[in-house]
């Protein structure tokens, strides 16, 4: 019935491979006692690209008593064909509308994604608020990073997951196939599932604002539902289901290639990394099941490139083994390597020569700031001469394009700092000039890569404010006028009003919800896409619900004041946090947790932690 | 050594672009572990050809693609390895060993004959659709086309080289239609059956399959029939 009517307009909308599934390795089954969705609120080539959501996919799918389908948001020429066709949501696999399954979950991996699980909500027919979803609609789930502060979508999510999802997902299913079989309501099912250590229902809980609309409490109001929501730690990465027998998808996806992540977590504690604070701690695979793995996977795909994934991956301890054994088992199958997430002082020269033997990827780096003052404010413990001394290492093996990342309104950053990102492409410009030419390769490109800093939840700097949109504007126009003239750099930057939206979902409380659904009504679709981002919408639905989002952006919060995430226990200690935040005010580093413990579990979950 | 194939597209992955089928090849290739020639350089890629690109939408039963090998490889044992391999909706029919110096595939294809079904609104007469057809082919058939210089009005007639009702069944009839397809050019059905409609004065859709691609010698792909040439 849907395959038949997408039959009729398919062929008018832009890549169509996208709504179509039949990729190899997708799941054969065509039902079991439990449907789960699982949504992605992107285009497929983004959610396609989601390591987390394709492992969950292999863990729900290899239980018997589960079918696991994919859907992903229609780009806007598909929803409207969509509408005017009257298709639903559907899942990829048996083009199953998402209101035929029991549970509908969304990964949350950017905060600009939300408006899109709302199309994919309205045009599956399932109302988009929790209360007013009756006993037949299905349950609407979500994890990911950013369900750490799930109070701005809560009104529009049944449950949500915290943590690594691997065993979390699967306890789920077993909950929800007894209450299932008992035939219990919705929200008793609810109640059995909040029982599951990481569950978090927001409909037990409701927030409390004081009479200046400041938030002072989250009131329970369920006895039966936990008073703090404790993450979930997946103990033994080595030993947790990984992907299986990944989809080969036939649409050039952004990541097309093999990933293994070598581990879990990272120990470098730079101050304005979410991922750095909310996946503690370190979980290493053993450097033979990657090797497994990364086999079992290239030969079921027929891929010929590998990715070493991880928050850090030359951090991960057996590194200068596993980079040559990858190389040398693959070199007669032209099976090349690439290394996201370098650091650039954990990277040696001859593993950037070995790489460069297969094939000549681009080379990042991320120095985050311009000055080592305040790189030491955000802990980023790389100096000024690592940076050169690999660039030159990089530049003497032919390398010639290289990415440096930088981000723009970190607290404490004054206009000296930021004339530094200048002063650094500029050495990095000499010291490539430095090599002989007959060394160097042909045509410097040095890109400037500039974001506007967003403070985020569960980091030390989760008290800071963002820089107002006119002082990022200021600051960015300084920045331009600082490396005009540099030869070979290009600088590279965004409007701002992304960054602040992001800035109010980040740290929002629930009454985003209102600007998140009026946004939606008024037809924001896909913010984090330049092409589709609508500021004036936004103004409109901000204003509309009455909420000021310099309030949530801008404020510098104090240190005692209630945030509306602390139901929620991402296991770091807000002691911690706090520390770390005077650290930074101090312009003190704080070591690498693989040196010595720094304590920030304060000392719960000691088994947790294996370094 | 290289293997000269024929493949079939069905419907199920129609919509998969002509880019997509090559990455899928490739994919293929290196999941039954053949002993394929790459080209040097630090991107190598692997020595694969296709005849022709199959527009976004149709089927096929005759698609050819030509792949070099390292090695020698039975051309039997290369079609059951490739098959075991292949995603669902694509499946090598024949396959033939060729020698390094056999031209390209496109060099020596020569005409395309296609299936296509018509869908209209409502029951149509099939001697209302023979008189179009006629009509159509009996002076030039002058289109706009997108060239490399812009948009330029050409006269697609001389590359018509069969169009003819096989038969209707309701409100779908079906036509045969045979053209140019070389390395210079090829008909384009899609600009031609917009060319039937104003003749028709009705609207409807429409499916292609790709029947056969002929080609000068007959060495591979089947040798183009009598008549299958540009008409003066």
């Amino acid at each position: 019935m849907i395959k038949d009517k997408l039959n009729t307009f398919l062929d008018k909308v832009e890549k169509p491979a996208r709504y179509v599934g039949g990729e190899l390795n997708s799941t054969e089954k065509t039902d079991a006692q439990v449907r789960f969705a699982l949504c992605f609120p992107d285009v497929y080539e983004i959610g396609m690209s989601h390591l987390g959501s394709r492992i969950l996919y292999n863990v729900l799918n290899s239980r018997e008593d589960t079918i696991c389908e994919r859907a992903y948001a229609p780009w806007p020429d598909m929803e409207k064909q969509m509408r005017e066709n009257g298709v639903p949501a559907y899942s990829l696999e048996n083009f199953r509308p998402l209101k035929k399954f029991d549970i509908v979950g969304f990964s949350l991996l950017y905060e600009m994604c939300y408006t899109n699980i709302l199309t994919m909500l309205e045009l599956a027919d399932i109302p988009l608020r929790a209360d007013q979803r009756g006993e037949d609609i299905p349950l609407v789930v979500c994890g990911g990073p950013c369900a750490c502060n799930p109070e701005p979508i809560a009104p529009f999510i049944d449950l949500f997951m915290i943590g690594d999802g691997e065993e979390l997902i699967g306890e789920l299913v077993d909950v929800y196939k007894e209450c299932k079989v008992k035939g219990v309501s919705r929200k008793e099912t609810l109640l059995a599932m909040a029982e599951i250590k990481g569950v978090y229902v927001p409909a037990f809980y409701s927030p409390v604002y004081d009479d200046t609309g400041a938030f002072v409490s989250m009131d329970k109001i369920e006895s039966h539902a936990p008073d703090m929501i404790e993450r979930r730690v997946v103990k033994d990465l080595d030993a947790a289901q990984f992907l299986g027998k990944p989809i080969v998808p036939y649409l050039s996806i952004v990541h097309d290639r093999v990933a293994i992540e070598l581990f879990r977590g990272c120990t470098r504690g730079c101050r304005f990394c979410q991922a750095g604070f909310i996946y503690r701690p370190v979980r290493e695979r053993k450097r033979e099941t990657l090797l497994k793995q990364a086999d079992e996977i290239l030969s079921c795909t027929g891929y010929d490139e590998v990715s070493l994934f991880s928050l850090s991956s030359g951090d991960y301890s057996e590194i200068h083994q596993l980079v040559p054994e990858i190389i040398n088992s693959y070199r007669d199958k032209r099976v090349s390597i690439s290394l996201p997430s370098l650091r650039i002082d954990a990277f040696l020269k001859e593993d950037m020569e070995q790489m460069q033997s297969v094939r000549k990827a681009g080379l990042t780096f991320a120095p985050e700031a311009g000055t080592q003052r305040l790189r030491d404010v955000i802990n980023k413990g790389v100096t000024e001469e690592d940076l050169l001394r690999n660039m030159k290492d990089a530049f003497e093996s032919g390398w010639t394009g290289v990415k440096l990342y930088f981000m723009l309104g970190l607290p404490t950053e004054t206009d000296e700092d930021l004339l530094g990102i200048a002063d650094l492409a500029r050495k990095v410009s000499a010291v490539y000039y430095s090599v002989p030419k007959e060394k160097r390769g042909k045509g410097l490109r040095i890109t400037v890569s500039v974001s506007s800093f967003v403070p985020k939840p569960f980091t030390p700097f989760q008290w800071a404010p963002q820089n107002t949109k006119e002082e990022i504007i200021r600051k960015q126009h300084l920045l331009k006028d600082a490396l005009r003239g540099l030869r070979g750099v290009e600088y590279a930057y965004h409007a701002p009003d992304v960054s602040v939206l992001e800035a109010v979902m980040a740290r929002g409380d629930r009454r985003i919800a209102d600007v998140i659904e009026n946004a939606y009504r008024k037809g924001a679709r896909f913010d984090s896409w330049d092409e589709h981002f609508k500021l004036e919408i936004w103004d409109e639905a901000f204003a509309e619900a009455k909420v000021d989002p310099a309030y949530y952006a801008n404020r510098d919060r104090s240190l005692d004041e209630a945030l509306p995430w602390e139901h929620v226990d991402m296991l770091v200690t807000k002691d911690y946090l706090k520390r770390e935040y005077h650290n930074a005010l101090e312009e003190t580093c704080t070591r690498d947790c693989r040196k010595g413990c720094n304590g920030c579990f304060g000392g719960k979950c000691a088994d947790y932690c294996k370094i | 050594m290289r293997i000269i194939a024929r493949f079939k597209k069905d419907d199920s992955v129609r919509l998969v672009s002509h880019l997509d089928v090559q990455r899928l090849f490739q994919r293929a290739f290196r999941r039954a572990d053949l002993p394929v020639a790459y080209s040097n350089g630090f991107n190598p890629h692997q020595q694969l050809s296709f005849a022709t690109a199959l527009t976004v939408g149709a089927t096929s039963s005759a698609e050819w693609l030509d792949i070099k090998m390292d090695k020698d490889i039975s051309a039997d044992e290369f079609t059951e390895r490739v098959n075991a391999a292949l995603p669902k909706g694509f499946r090598i029919a024949e396959a033939a060993c060729a020698e390094d110096k056999y031209p390209s595939l496109s060099a020596v294809m020569a005409a395309a004959e296609y299936a296509i079904v018509l869908r209209f609104a409502e029951a149509v007469n099939a001697e209302d659709i023979s008189n179009a057809i006629e009509k159509l082919l009996s002076s030039s058939i002058i289109v706009l086309k997108k060239t490399k210089a812009g948009m330029k009005n050409v006269d697609i007639r001389p590359m018509v080289y069969k169009m003819e009702l096989t038969g209707t069944h309701g409100a779908e009839c079906s036509l045969a239609l045979a053209g140019r397809l070389d390395a210079a050019g090829g008909l384009n059905a899609d600009l031609l059956l917009g060319a039937l409609k104003g003749i028709l004065g009705c609207d409807y859709t429409y499916s292609l399959h790709r029947e056969a691609i002929y080609s000068v010698d007959g060495a591979f792909m089947p040798k183009a029939p009598e008549g299958y040439t540009v008409q003066a």
